[in-house]
């Protein structure tokens, strides 16, 4: 049952994001403009960065809204009624919110890379590879949402987790070469921020090789795999205590 | 009409009115309440007049939403009054004069002033230093009050780890710290057991007694207002009913009498409803009430026509009769 | 007894809460920090470059002179504010005889200071990591002038919190939503917090110049990093302080239709 009253706050939180996208887009022109590059990459290849990161960001955002309603689950213990039920548990965790309002976003931010994309001359590997790449990276997102929640339910402590988790894919905004070891290793290997939103972009523009698209599957298996793992892990742990 | 000096809560023609957005249901109505938003007038108070003494301990009955938290919350000057004249302790409540707050205090059930994660001593010293109470004054205040209301213990423990009961005597400490001489009381001993209600109300007589302040008290608990108020003012869709002493309310209103009979053989239920009408049946207690006048009569026939052992007439309780004001039984006729 | 357990992990949870959270907040701000950092340490780690009249000690002492500005001008407890309206909260402060937004103000102030705190720890961390070229303003008289600036931006930024924080009392539902709007969106791209303001055209310049935000985080670092002084910083100087006359004028008249608007519902 849609509350529309809702719907009108949420209206100003979708001007909002309009507005974030607007400035930000702003501010990568004018910055390229005048440095003429970032780390190699010019004005339109930069945009095209900071808007695949908004892909795998919004999207991700969009199936897992649900997260965010995880610890007033878990503290009211209503998450027992949730395990009780027919339905997997996690998949109802995880993307049981879906937001209406954030459909509206995707389409436009979706045509807008596309539009941008388009500008960049790309070959049909190129655009292949990109999306397989991003849907790779919308399958690391999923495992690692997976594992803020396992590590939720142990902790109780889920919020901050989250925003920690945010700000640092929110560095993935541009191509993860500005950073400096050992960042640039930790965003690549341990929160694989890179291999979400700079990969598919640099398969993109063909300057990702066969090494790196391996290493992107084979990260996004292991971390789901260990994910999962966790998950279980968790679910014992939180049956077995609270009897 | 009385001194006027001596009056310290004043308040004519009062007329509150709300305006509220209405939301239609459905996906047309939520779309079109955004661009053309239906506004409704609710009135909650239609021009109430009243004034009480100082140092007058009154009771407001009404219904849920009749006007008596927000007539509080006027004469507190929280809301803005749409029309009407008010006076509290000489002042005007919305100009909201330091001098004015105080001299008041509200104290509601749900909304506590009390800081959650501290022990409720810092929230007293904090309203020392907005009060301005002079040390020795508040060193006074706080042991009486704390010795009163059996707080000594508890108040340097967290908040949030006492109970509703205990919470509720330490807000009214921090209440009470400034003493001050105009108390609005919403629905005090809401939510509390049976113990811990008697011991607020005992509280508040005293506070009343020793302290000669003006007290308003708003409940729904009947015990309280049996207790406490001797003069209760009925409200009821913000209207005044009724305002005047509660005994005279249970004459004027107590409609009938009731009658408690014990039977010494089974009697005939059709013979016994020709009498009154019978509340209960529970062999050997039969429960009839009859009008007012009809007491005599009905009591002398049932002596008469039936075997009785033991009978006595007594008054409809007050929980029945306001419980008739409640449920909107008595309107404005009534009181002409 | 693993029950009991559970309970003592919630209240353990529920008792580290506030300690975690501000702790988490910094953690963030470094984080947000470091994004900046990186992205101009980049742009100018061409030897000698200099572009948008920065060189590469200035734009660097740009971002670090961020992390002090903005624990100082843009940490907030008032944003409570418009919590403190929607959930009826504000009902104990009026009862009070209690000057409401003095009473913030000086909230306000003493979580500023613990600030301040941390972002010395960690300017000092990071400076210490990433070494740096900072540059140390010697100038007296310009370091007073930041001092000053940085004061007017305070209170700048908290009359505009305040103006947003009133949606409450007609709206209350609308409360976070409109916060979140000005003060997290527009304050972070148009006071320069995440990129100095004179990358964009003068054009766009001008236009921002309109608005209170740039006084907020750019003019100060502007002031402190001497780029700019004479009668322009006097001029700029004067017109913060016409900001803060007219947004007190607009906050007085706004809270006091609020006021009177208000519902004071929650029992």
């Amino acid at each position: 049952m849609i509350v529309l009253a809702q719907k009108k706050v949420l209206l100003i939180f979708l001007v909002a994001k309009v507005f974030r996208i607007i400035f930000y887009i702003i501010f990568l022109f004018f910055l390229v403009k005048g440095s003429q590059t970032i780390a190699g990459y010019n004005s339109t290849q930069t945009i095209f960065f900071f808007l695949s990161f908004m892909v795998v960001d919004t999207t991700a955002q969009f199936f897992f809204r649900e997260v965010y309603r995880f610890r007033p689950l878990i503290v009211s213990g209503d998450f027992d009624l949730i395990l009780t039920k027919p339905m997997n548990s996690l998949f109802r965790v995880l993307m049981g919110g879906a937001d209406v309002i954030d459909l509206i976003t995707l389409p436009p931010l979706y045509l807008a890379t596309y539009y941008v994309g388009g500008l960049l001359n790309p070959t049909l590997l190129g655009t292949l590879s990109y999306l397989l790449l991003l849907f790779n990276g919308l399958l690391l997102a999923t495992a690692l949402h997976i594992a803020v929640i396992s590590l939720g339910i142990i902790t109780l402590e889920i919020d901050n987790t989250i925003m920690i988790y945010r700000d640092i894919s929110a560095m993935g905004k541009f191509p993860v070469d500005i950073y400096k070891e050992p960042l640039k290793g930790f965003l690549t290997f341990l929160v694989p921020v890179a291999v979400m939103m700079t990969f598919p972009a640099k398969a993109f523009l063909g300057l990702l090789g066969f090494s790196g698209i391996i290493i992107s599957f084979s990260l996004a298996a292991i971390f789901m795999f260990i994910s999962l793992k966790f998950w279980n892990y968790a679910l014992k742990q939180y049956t077995s205590a609270s009897s | 009409m009385g001194n006027e000096e001596d009056k310290t809560i004043i308040v004519e023609h009062l007329i509150k009115n709300f305006e509220v957005t209405e939301k239609s249901p459905g996906i047309i109505g939520g779309i079109s309440s955004i661009f053309a938003p239906k506004k409704k007038t609710v009135k909650a108070l239609k021009g109430i007049s009243f004034s009480i003494k100082k140092g007058e301990l009154v009771g407001f009955i009404g219904p849920n939403g009749a006007g008596k938290t927000t007539t509080l919350k006027v004469l507190s000057g929280l809301l803005f009054p749409t029309a009407g004249f008010i006076q509290v302790a000489g002042f005007d409540p919305w100009d909201r004069k330091p001098d004015f707050l105080k001299k008041i205090s509200l104290v509601m059930g749900q909304k506590n002033q009390l800081w959650w994660d501290l022990p409720a001593i810092e929230t007293f010293e904090l309203n020392r230093v907005i009060y301005e109470i002079p040390k020795k004054k508040y060193e006074e205040s706080l042991n009486e009050l704390t010795s009163l209301l059996e707080v000594k213990k508890i108040m340097n423990i967290q908040v949030r780890r006492l109970s509703l009961g205990q919470r509720m005597r330490l807000e009214l400490v921090a209440a009470l710290l400034h003493k001050p001489e105009v108390l609005f009381l919403d629905e005090p001993t809401i939510g509390l057991d049976v113990v811990a209600q008697q011991k607020m109300r005992d509280f508040i007589f005293e506070y009343n007694n020793k302290r000669k302040a003006t007290i308003i008290l708003t409940s729904h608990n009947m015990d309280d207002l049996i207790d406490l108020a001797k003069r209760v003012i009925v409200i009821d869709r913000g209207e005044i009913l009724f305002d005047g002493y509660l005994q005279e309310l249970i004459n004027r209103f107590a409609k009938e009498k009731i009658i408690k009979v014990y039977l010494e053989k089974a009697p005939d239920i059709k013979k016994l409803e020709s009498i009154g009408e019978v509340r209960r049946f529970n062999y050997p207690q039969a429960i009839i009430s009859v009008p007012r006048e009809a007491a005599a009569m009905a009591a002398s026939e049932l002596l008469q026509n039936f075997p009785v052992a033991d009978l006595t007439i007594e008054e409809e309780s007050i929980d029945a009769i306001i419980r008739r004001v409640f449920r909107g039984e008595m309107t404005k006729k009534d009181n002409e | 007894m693993n029950k009991y357990i559970q309970v003592f992990k919630i209240s353990f949870a529920q008792e580290f809460a506030y300690r975690l959270n501000f702790i988490m907040w910094r953690v963030r701000n470094v984080t947000q920090i470091l994004v900046v950092f990186f992205l101009w340490d980049t742009i100018f780690s061409v030897q000698g470059r200099e572009l948008f009249g920065y060189t590469r000690d200035k734009i660097i002492t740009y971002v670090f002179g961020l992390i002090f500005v903005k624990a100082f001008v843009l940490s907030a407890k008032a944003q409570d504010v418009a919590g403190d309206i929607a959930r009826g909260d504000i009902i104990n402060y009026l009862l009070k005889p209690l000057n409401y937004f003095k009473y913030w103000l000086t909230r306000d102030i003493s979580s500023k200071v613990l600030n301040l705190i941390f972002a010395s720890i960690e300017f000092s961390i990071l400076y210490l990591i990433l070494k740096p070229p900072f540059y140390f303003q010697e100038n007296l008289l310009t370091i007073l002038l930041f001092l000053v600036s940085i004061g007017i931006a305070m209170y700048i930024f908290f009359l505009i919190l305040f103006i947003v924080s009133a949606i409450p009392f007609w709206a209350p539902e609308m409360g976070w939503g409109g916060h979140f709007l000005v003060t997290v969106i527009l304050v972070e791209f148009l006071s320069g917090s995440l990129f100095p303001l004179d990358i964009l055209p003068v054009s766009l310049q001008n236009i921002l110049n309109f608005t209170p935000f740039p006084y907020l985080v750019f003019f100060p670092i502007q002031v402190y990093l001497g780029k700019i002084t004479g009668l322009l910083l006097f001029k700029g100087i004067a017109i913060s302080l016409v900001w803060i006359v007219f947004l007190w004028l607009i906050m007085n008249k706004i809270w006091e239709k609020g006021l009177k608007a208000y519902q004071a519902y929650g029992r």
